[in-house]
């Protein structure tokens, strides 16, 4: 079937500062998408573009005629236009404008009264849409571009401003646009979200990073953690772990590895100062794996080198568990190694005593805390289920939450995204960025996609540079 | 030197087999602090010197490597594993003396010469480490007087011992000191802090004597641990062949399910095991286990024997005096057998199908555990003893066997467990001979046919009352409760 709409590659320039770019995706008849992203990602932009707006400045595009946007933008634009119709203070006559009839005009009269009805607005036709409050403009919009019959209808957060009874009448009726035309949807809530939807896009940083038919538990956990300004669980209450002394958290100075006379890396210095996010860059072999490892204590030859850790000097009587303590460390490695018998709350749990297995009582207080992580991961319902039967994305999602369970002051992510879906990375990534927000832990991240960067981190260590 | 466990009296000789108590995880509260600031020195650099040391590091200690001058000269394989570990290696003459502790973590052989030698260069009053007791009871070792003796063993391969620490965990580990050289009292302690140091005591410590560990050791890793299963192992896939069955399907059901059904084991016995099986199945294998262990009683028998008597041990050493002729033919000869040399193939086995088409294999576990356990128990060694030199460490070698099959399980495995090995694959392989001819591929390979499905309600509740009846069971529900209160969420 051809499509409705097609983006090749494009770029759009929607003002002299703000671009959608690498446009590639494609709209179907039949198909219902809905727009998630974190604010300011560029969902509204992807809208007001699908809506005709914005200046193509390279790829190519392909747009059914009949386009219907209904969003705040265009709101506003109307009631910007309508004050400036509005000429009472040259014709010193009171004028309304616009009527909510006119603006109807080209409507099925009978539908468009029926529509407006079940959201509420009664007998108010012959009212100018100025004299109209927020809510009611936005149903006379919304009546307006359902009853168009246009081909593909988009609606940015649709339920911004309606009380509750005009919501439910809303999606019943959407329920019904469906029905016979493609939508375009943007909603806030999760509970917005309408079963009929086929399809979404994940925007980020002005870019779709992932177009494709709804993966709905992944959906809502990204809209989950997006939505909540503490989506992330909190810590266990009690002060198991000891407090750090102020100052950096790692200190390497001129650390070298070699195996026999392989010189893997040499000559590195280097600082992390508590929340200083880094990236550790550099091609395959150049050592980023076994850095990371000298920080853990993975790695035996952080005992002949200089290195300072979570307040520790290595290699002066300190246990590993001590250093441990106070990281989490998410790495394939660990995914491999992580075969043993146990359930997904326990995975979880293992994450407060940096075990591999739990080998000791929870307290209820940590079950808790667990029980949050395995609820935004949307695996509740699982809890009880055999770690080695989940998914390699669930894994890999679950070891995250392992790592971040105790709020680590450290966070060592060494290839998170590695074998993930699309949908999968974008959720960790979002998790990612929700921790190096979080102000607590300071994250450590490798990782060789230059889309799966991370906004929050800065720093970037090249591993080349010690060659 | 005389062998020691000769010379004590039948009094002393039943006194130290029967030593054997489970330790309480608060007599670990202070993990290895006693050790801290003291000098630990390793002796030999394979699979369980790197392992233990590698953990002792990382518990805090400090531990360097000592190996003979031409091992470091010639940079040898355990110079590599030390130096690449970034441990500082020396040579006895460079760093026995400075060590408050040595472990001597060499392999048994040479056990003689190696102690024979660091001892005169010990400092006064310091302390020297077995993993093994052989050395002391078999070879009748006498160690200076200042010197205090322990023992410290862990009860599985050196790359278990790291990966379970790793893990944060450990494995069994069974302690004892040399009550003729504990001068200043202070070896259970030292023995204590060496045990948490390389994580054994969040698995359970068992205190014992170098006596009972050597007699049940030597046992456990001669019969059902090493012997039992290589033997079933070839046994099982030349009779699976025989019948046509696809040899990767063959391989992979061998290779994996010994891991698969022993796992069973260790979470709830030899009940659990078969209670993994249907009810027709169950039985099947209750009656071809106990068919096994008629035939095969006597051989376990003479093992214990010969393992008393000394008669073992010193028919080993012979070998080792003779370059160990005997046993690397042998090591060659497993190389090369067909299961060996036959890859496990890409075909799914769901872990139920390997208790299903794995009956053969269940009763053979279940004979040889309850053997070997009887047979010790009858011998004057402890039930906590027995159990865990039987039961306890099948699967850890099953373990060893998924991962690199038999060749490299014999490299693995202690000298003694594979002279061991050696023997009982020897002996057992004839001694089954008729037993295999019977067999088919309804209890190896292909599971029960549709017709074998009937199952007398009588003779179940007979076989279910006998699982559950044995003792060695009785004693695993409480070991594995004391583990359990330990590693209660596995």
């Amino acid at each position: 079937m051809s499509d409705l709409v097609r983006f090749e590659g494009c770029q759009i320039r929607l003002s002299d500062s703000y671009s959608l770019k690498n446009l590639t995706f494609a709209i179907e008849p039949h198909q219902h998408w809905l727009l998630v992203g974190a604010n300011g990602s560029g969902k509204s932009a992807l809208a007001a573009v699908l809506g005709g707006i914005g200046e193509l400045v390279c790829g190519e595009t392909l747009s059914v005629a009949h386009v219907k946007l209904v969003s705040f933008e265009t709101q506003k634009a109307l009631i910007e236009s309508e004050r400036q119709l509005d000429d009472s203070d040259l014709t010193d006559e009171i004028s309304i404008g616009t009527t909510v009839a006119e603006l109807l005009a080209e409507c099925d009269q009978a539908r468009a009264e029926d529509l407006l009805l079940r959201l509420g607005f009664e007998g108010k036709f012959e009212r100018g849409f100025r004299q109209l409050s927020t809510g009611e403009t936005r149903k006379v919009l919304l009546v307006q571009a359902i009853c168009s019959d246009p081909e593909l209808l988009v609606l940015d957060e649709p339920y911004e401003g309606l009380d509750a009874g005009s919501c439910a009448a809303l999606e019943n009726i959407l329920v019904e646009v469906a029905n016979h035309r493609p939508v375009v949807l943007i909603v806030n809530r999760l509970s917005e979200i309408p079963g009929w939807i086929t399809h979404s896009a994940v925007m980020s940083d002005s870019e779709i990073s992932y177009a494709g038919p709804i993966d709905w538990q992944v959906i809502e956990q990204i809209m989950q953690l997006q939505s909540a300004p503490n989506a992330i669980p909190r810590a266990e209450q009690a002060d198991r772990v000891p407090t750090l002394p102020p100052g950096p958290l790692v200190k390497m100075k001129q650390v070298r590895v070699a195996y026999g006379d392989e010189v893997i890396f040499s000559g590195l210095n280097w600082s992390v100062e508590p929340q200083q996010h880094w990236q550790v860059v550099g091609p395959n072999g150049s050592g980023k794996t076994c850095l990371l490892n000298l920080i853990s204590g993975d790695h035996p030859q952080c005992y002949v080198n200089d290195v300072f850790v979570v307040g520790y000097q290595r290699g002066q009587g300190e246990s590993i568990w001590d250093i441990k303590q106070h990281m989490g460390y998410v790495s394939s490695h660990l995914q491999m190694e992580y075969r043993v018998s146990i359930n997904l709350q326990n995975v979880i749990l293992s994450g407060f005593y940096d075990s591999i297995g739990l080998y000791e009582q929870a307290t209820d207080d940590q079950i808790a805390v667990a029980k949050q992580w395995l609820s935004l991961l949307g695996l509740s319902a699982r809890h009880d289920q055999p770690f080695n039967q989940c998914s390699y994305g669930e894994q890999k999602m679950l070891l995250i939450a392992r790592a971040m369970v105790k709020h680590p002051q450290l966070l060592i992510l060494d290839e998170p995204c590695l074998g993930l879906d699309e949908i999968n990375r974008q959720l960790v990534l979002v998790l990612v960025e929700k921790i190096c927000l979080s102000g607590e832990t300071t994250v450590l991240y490798v990782n060789h996609h230059a889309e799966d960067k991370i906004k929050s981190i800065e720093n970037v260590l090249d591993m080349a540079a010690f060659r | 030197m005389a062998n020691y466990f000769n010379s004590l009296s039948l009094r002393e000789q039943l006194d130290q087999l029967g030593k054997c108590d489970f330790m309480q995880p608060d007599e670990f509260a202070d993990g290895a602090n006693y050790l801290k600031g003291k000098k630990l020195v390793v002796v030999g650099c394979g699979a369980q010197g790197l392992n233990q040391g590698l953990n002792l590091r990382d518990s805090g200690l400090d531990v360097s490597y000592t190996l003979r001058a031409a091992a470091i000269e010639e940079k040898r394989q355990s110079w590599k594993n030390a130096t690449d570990n970034g441990f500082t290696v020396g040579t006895y003459q460079e760093l026995i003396p400075t060590a408050d502790l040595v472990l001597n973590l060499t392999p048994d052989k040479q056990h003689s010469a190696v102690v024979n030698e660091i001892v005169p260069l010990m400092k006064q009053d310091s302390c020297l480490a077995y993993s093994h007791g052989f050395n002391i009871v078999e070879e009748g070792m006498q160690v200076r007087d200042d010197i205090t003796v322990i023992m410290v063993a862990p009860k599985c391969p050196g790359t278990e011992v790291r990966e379970e620490y790793k893990r944060g965990f450990g494995v069994p580990t069974l302690i004892a000191v040399h009550e003729d050289n504990d001068p200043r009292g202070e070896g259970l302690a030292i023995a204590k802090a060496y045990a948490a140091g390389t994580g054994g005591h969040k698995a359970g410590v068992l205190m014992s004597s170098f006596i009972a560990e050597v007699k049940s050791d030597l046992m456990g890793e001669q019969t059902i641990l090493c012997g039992m299963l290589q033997t079933g192992s070839l046994l099982c896939f030349d009779k699976m062949i025989e019948k046509g069955l696809e040899p990767g399907y063959a391989a992979k059901l061998i290779q994996y399910g010994w891991e698969t059904i022993t796992e069973a084991l260790k979470y709830g016995g030899v009940t659990n095991m078969l209670d993994r099986l249907s009810n027709p199945a169950k039985i099947q294998a209750f009656d071809l286990a106990e068919e096994l262990k008629g035939i095969m009683r006597p051989l376990y028998q003479k093992h214990m024997d010969d393992i008393m008597s000394g008669h073992f041990s010193q028919t080993m050493m012979e070998d080792w005096a003779n370059d160990d002729k005997n046993l690397l033919n042998w090591r060659k000869e497993t190389g090369e057998t067909a299961f060996e040399t036959t890859a496990a193939g890409d075909v799914e086995i769901s872990e139920q199908e390997y208790f299903d088409h794995g009956i053969l294999m269940v009763a053979m576990v279940k004979a040889g555990v309850e053997l070997a356990y009887e047979t010790m128990v009858s011998a004057g060694i402890k039930e906590e003893s027995a159990y865990y030199e039987s039961l306890h460490e099948t699967p850890l070698i099953a373990n060893t066997i998924a991962r690199k099959k038999l060749f490299e399980m014999n490299n693995t495995i202690s000298d003694t467990a594979e002279y061991g090995c050696y023997l009982y694959n020897h002996a057992c392989l004839p001694l089954l001979q008729d037993f295999m001819k019977k067999i088919d591929t309804d209890v190896i390979g292909r599971g029960l046919g549709l017709n074998d499905h009937g199952v007398d309600n009588q003779r179940l509740i007979e076989v279910n009352d006998q699982l559950r009846a044995h003792s060695v069971e009785n004693i695993g529900q409480t070991l594995r409760g004391y583990m359990g209160a330990m590693k209660k969420i596995v």
